[in-house]
C-alpha cells in the first residue's frame, strides 16, 4: 500500500499536467471506494472537495494573470481588485486537484490500514520500538472508555460541571487510571521479558499475491512515468499566460491507469 | 511489612494460593519472578531461588526464560493485535530463532486448548479467551513454573470455567502451576499443595482438609416489598442507532433486590446504566421515584480519586444531601483498618470494597450494581450481602448485575437473565449457577 501511495504522490507531485493529475484523482477514487466502501469515504470526499474549491478560489481571485479575461474589480480593491481570468481559473483548479489527490493518495494508510499494521510493517531493526508503540495504541481506547466510565460514575454521585475547576473530578481519575493502566501493560511486558536483550522478530505480514500485484503495478506506473517524462510524451502544462488544452500521451496515461490495480485486490478482500 | 517469615517450597503440580484481600498473596506471587523487588521496589531480606536462580539478583525480564505470569486484567496485558503474535511476543524477547517461532506459538495454542483463536484479532476475544491467550504467552517460552494471579476475577463463570480447566490440565501434564483465586471450590480437588496467606504470614496447608467456606445469608425482615420505585415499559436501549436490549418490562419495588445474570457482552450493564438515566431509552419508557441513585460501576478506579477511603464515602455523603459520617459503612465493610490510606494503593479486593463505600453511604432510593463482588474474598463477600440486607430492608430497591451464584443466592428476590437482546426470567437451575 505505501508503495501505491509512494507512486500516487510522484506522479500527481512530478507533472504539471492537469490530465494526469486527474487520472490520479480518480485513481485514489476509485481504490478507496473499493477498499473502504463510498459511504464510510463520503465525509473524506466532501472535506477534499472543499479543501480543492478553496485551493481554486484562492488563486482565482488573487493571480490576475492570464490573457482570458472573465470579468474584471476595480483595482482600488484590496487584495482582490484587477482582472479574473480563465488561466487563473485553470491553474487554480489544477492546484486543487493536486492537492485532493495527494490527500486521497495518503488515505488509505488510516482508513484501510490500524496502526498495528503499520507498525507490523516496520523494519525489522525497529522492532523493539515498534512492540511498545503496538502495546501503547492498545491503551488509547480505554482512555475514551474511562472518560464516559468516570464522568457516569461521578455525575450519579452528584458531581456537576461547574467550571474548570469541576471537571478536576473528573480528569484526574482519568489521568490516573490511565497511567495506572500503562504501568501494568509495563509490568505485564517485563514479566514477558521484554528489554532483556537481542530479540527475534516475527515478521507477520507477508505479501500475498495480490500485495505483490499491487506493488508491481505501483513500481511500474512510477518507472513508466518517469520514462515519459524524461523522454517527453508527458509534455508539461502550462495555464499562463494563454490557455490550451494539455496534451495526452498514450504512455503516461497507461502509467496513471496501473494506480487502479488496488481496485483488484482490495475489492475481493473487503 | 507486606510478607515476614515466608518458608516455601514450591514442587511440581497445581499449588493454590488463598487469603483475604489485603493479605500479601500478589506480593508473594509477585516475587516469584522478581517484579518484587525489581519492578515494584520494596526490600527483601533472606534467601529467594526460582529454578536455580537468585531472585533478587536477577532482573525480571531475564526470570521470564522461567516464569511465565498472568496477570488478573486480562485488557492489560495484550501487546500485539492478533492471537499468534501475541504468543509469539515471549520469544521474540527470549531471542527464540524466528523459524522456530510458529511451532512453538502452535504448540502453545494447543497446550492452552485454544488453537482454534489462531490467527484472531486480539480485539475481538472476550475476556475468558484473552486469559488463555496470555496463559499460552507464559506457556510458549517452556517455563519451569506458572503463575496466575486471580485470573478469573473479571471474568463470566464460563471464562472463568475454561481458564481453570487449562490450569488444571497444565498441572497435570507435570508443570509447575501456582494460581492465586479467591473461588477455590473449581481448583482444590486437583490441588496438590495450599498456601494460605494472613496479614503478610505464610502457611502451607493440606488441600484435602480444606473445606468450601459456608456462605451466610443473613434473615429476612421484610417479605413484602413496597412501592415501585423504577418501571422500565417496553423499552430499548443501546448505542449507535443500535439497541442492545429491546423491549424491556421490568419493575423494581421498594425493598426489593433484583439480581440480574448473563453472559459478558450480553447487556447487563446497559440495563443498568438505563435503569441508572445515564442511558436514554430508543423506545418505550422508564420512570423513577425521585430521590438518589447509588450506582456501582464494573469498574472501581472509575470512582477512587480521593486522598484517602474516607474522604471518598465523604464525598458522597456530602453531594447527596444524606447525613451522616462515614465511620459506619466502613465499620460496616470492615475498611477501618484502610480508611486513611489512598485507595488506589490498597489491593484489588479491597479497592472494589472501597468503591462499594464510597457510593452506598445513607439510605439511597434505588441501588445499581455491576459486579459487585469482583475480587472480593469470602469474608467481604459477607459483608456486602449484610449491606444489601440492609438497604433491602430500608426500603431501597436494588439491581444487582452478578456473576457470582452465592450473592444471587443469597440476596435476590428475583434473578433476570439478560442475554440475546432481552430480559427474562432465570431458570432456577441457571439462577443457583
Amino acid at each position: 500500500m505505501a508503495a501505491w501511495t509512494a507512486a500516487c504522490l510522484f506522479i500527481v507531485l512530478f507533472t504539471t499536467n492537469p490530465a494526469y493529475k486527474a487520472l490520479v484523482l480518480a485513481a485514489a477514487i476509485i481504490t478507496l471506494a473499493a477498499g473502504a466502501g463510498l459511504r464510510r469515504i463520503r465525509k473524506l470526499l466532501f472535506a477534499v472537495a472543499l479543501v480543492a474549491a478553496f485551493a481554486a478560489l484562492l488563486n482565482f481571485v488573487s493571480a490576475h494573470l492570464g490573457a482570458t479575461v472573465l470579468f474584471s474589480l476595480p483595482a482600488t480593491i484590496p487584495a482582490i481588485g484587477g482582472p479574473f481570468t480563465l488561466e487563473a481559473l485553470a491553474f487554480g483548479l489544477t492546484g486543487g486537484v493536486t492537492i485532493g489527490a495527494a490527500i486521497l493518495a495518503a488515505a488509505p494508510l488510516s482508513l484501510l490500514l490500524s496502526a498495528h499494521d503499520v507498525v507490523d510493517a516496520l523494519p525489522r531493526a525497529m522492532s523493539r520500538s515498534g512492540a511498545a508503540i503496538a502495546a501503547s495504541l492498545n491503551l488509547v481506547p480505554a482512555v475514551g472508555a474511562t472518560f464516559v466510565q468516570v464522568s457516569e460514575a461521578q455525575r450519579m454521585r452528584g458531581w456537576r460541571p461547574r467550571g474548570p475547576r469541576s471537571w478536576a473530578e473528573v480528569v484526574v481519575p482519568v489521568v490516573l487510571t490511565s497511567v495506572e493502566s500503562s504501568i501494568q501493560l509495563a509490568e505485564s511486558m517485563e514479566a514477558r521479558g521484554f528489554g532483556s536483550g537481542t530479540r527475534t522478530y516475527v515478521k507477520p505480514a507477508r505479501m500475498r499475491g495480490g500485495d505483490w500485484l499491487v506493488t508491481g503495478a505501483a513500481a511500474g506506473a512510477a518507472i513508466l512515468f518517469g520514462i515519459s517524462t524524461a523522454a517527453g510524451w508527458a509534455a508539461p502544462w502550462y495555464a499562463y499566460p494563454t490557455l490550451v488544452p494539455p496534451q495526452v500521451d498514450l504512455r503516461p496515461l497507461a502509467a496513471c491507469l496501473l494506480l487502479c490495480a488496488p481496485v483488484l485486490v482490495w475489492r475481493a478482500r473487503r | 511489612m507486606a510478607l515476614r517469615d515466608v518458608s516455601l517450597r514450591i514442587e511440581g503440580g497445581l499449588t493454590v494460593v488463598a487469603g483475604h484481600s489485603g493479605g500479601g498473596k500478589s506480593s508473594l506471587l509477585r516475587v516469584f519472578n522478581g517484579l518484587v523487588p525489581h519492578f515494584h521496589g520494596g526490600r527483601i531480606s533472606g534467601r529467594a531461588e526460582v529454578g536455580g536462580h537468585d531472585i533478587l539478583e536477577t532482573p525480571t525480564r531475564i526470570l521470564a526464560r522461567t516464569v511465565g505470569f498472568v496477570f488478573q486484567d486480562p485488557e492489560l496485558q495484550t501487546v500485539y493485535a492478533t492471537v499468534d503474535r501475541e504468543v509469539a511476543f515471549g520469544l521474540e524477547n527470549a531471542a527464540v530463532p524466528a523459524a522456530e517461532i510458529p511451532a512453538r506459538v502452535e504448540e502453545a495454542l494447543e497446550e492452552a486448548g485454544i488453537g482454534h483463536l489462531a490467527g484472531r484479532p486480539t480485539s475481538t476475544l472476550s475476556g475468558g479467551e484473552r486469559q488463555r491467550v496470555a496463559l499460552a504467552s507464559a506457556l510458549a517460552v517452556k517455563p519451569q513454573l506458572v503463575v496466575l494471579d486471580e485470573p478469573t476475577s473479571q471474568l463470566d463463570p464460563d471464562g472463568a470455567a475454561l481458564v481453570l480447566a487449562a490450569a488444571r490440565r497444565i498441572a497435570a501434564q507435570g508443570r509447575s502451576v501456582i494460581v492465586s483465586e479467591h473461588r477455590l471450590h473449581a481448583l482444590m480437588g486437583a490441588a496438590d499443595q495450599l498456601v494460605v496467606v494472613e496479614d503478610g504470614a505464610v502457611a502451607v496447608i493440606d488441600p484435602r482438609g480444606w473445606r468450601a467456606p459456608q456462605f451466610s445469608a443473613p434473615p429476612r425482615h421484610r417479605e413484602q416489598a413496597g412501592g415501585d420505585v423504577i418501571c422500565a415499559g417496553a423499552a430499548a436501549a443501546g448505542f449507535d442507532g443500535r439497541p442492545l436490549l429491546e423491549r424491556i418490562d421490568l419493575v423494581v419495588r421498594s425493598g426489593e433486590v433484583v439480581a440480574l445474570m448473563g453472559p459478558n457482552g450480553g447487556g447487563k450493564t446497559t440495563l443498568l446504566r438505563l435503569l441508572a438515566g445515564l442511558l436514554s431509552p430508543m423506545a418505550g419508557t422508564v420512570e423513577r421515584l425521585p430521590g438518589r441513585i447509588a450506582y456501582l460501576p464494573q469498574n472501581p478506579a472509575a470512582l477512587l480519586h480521593r486522598p484517602t477511603v474516607r474522604d471518598e464515602v465523604q464525598f458522597t455523603i456530602d453531594r447527596s444531601g444524606d447525613h451522616g459520617e462515614p465511620g459506619a459503612i466502613l465499620a460496616e465493610l470492615s475498611l477501618q483498618h484502610v480508611a486513611g490510606r489512598y485507595p488506589r494503593d490498597l489491593s484489588s479486593g479491597e479497592r472494589q470494597r472501597a468503591a462499594v463505600a464510597a457510593v452506598l453511604p445513607g439510605t439511597p432510593r434505588l441501588v445499581l450494581l455491576d459486579e459487585p463482588t469482583r475480587g472480593m474474598d469470602a469474608g467481604a463477600r459477607d459483608a456486602l450481602v449484610r449491606l444489601i440486607v440492609r438497604l433491602r430492608d430500608g426500603g431501597s430497591a436494588i439491581v444487582v448485575a452478578t456473576h457470582d451464584a452465592e450473592l444471587r443466592a443469597a440476596v435476590a428476590d428475583r434473578v433476570l437473565t439478560v442475554a440475546g437482546g432481552t430480559v427474562a426470567p432465570a431458570a432456577v437451575e441457571a439462577a443457583r449457577g
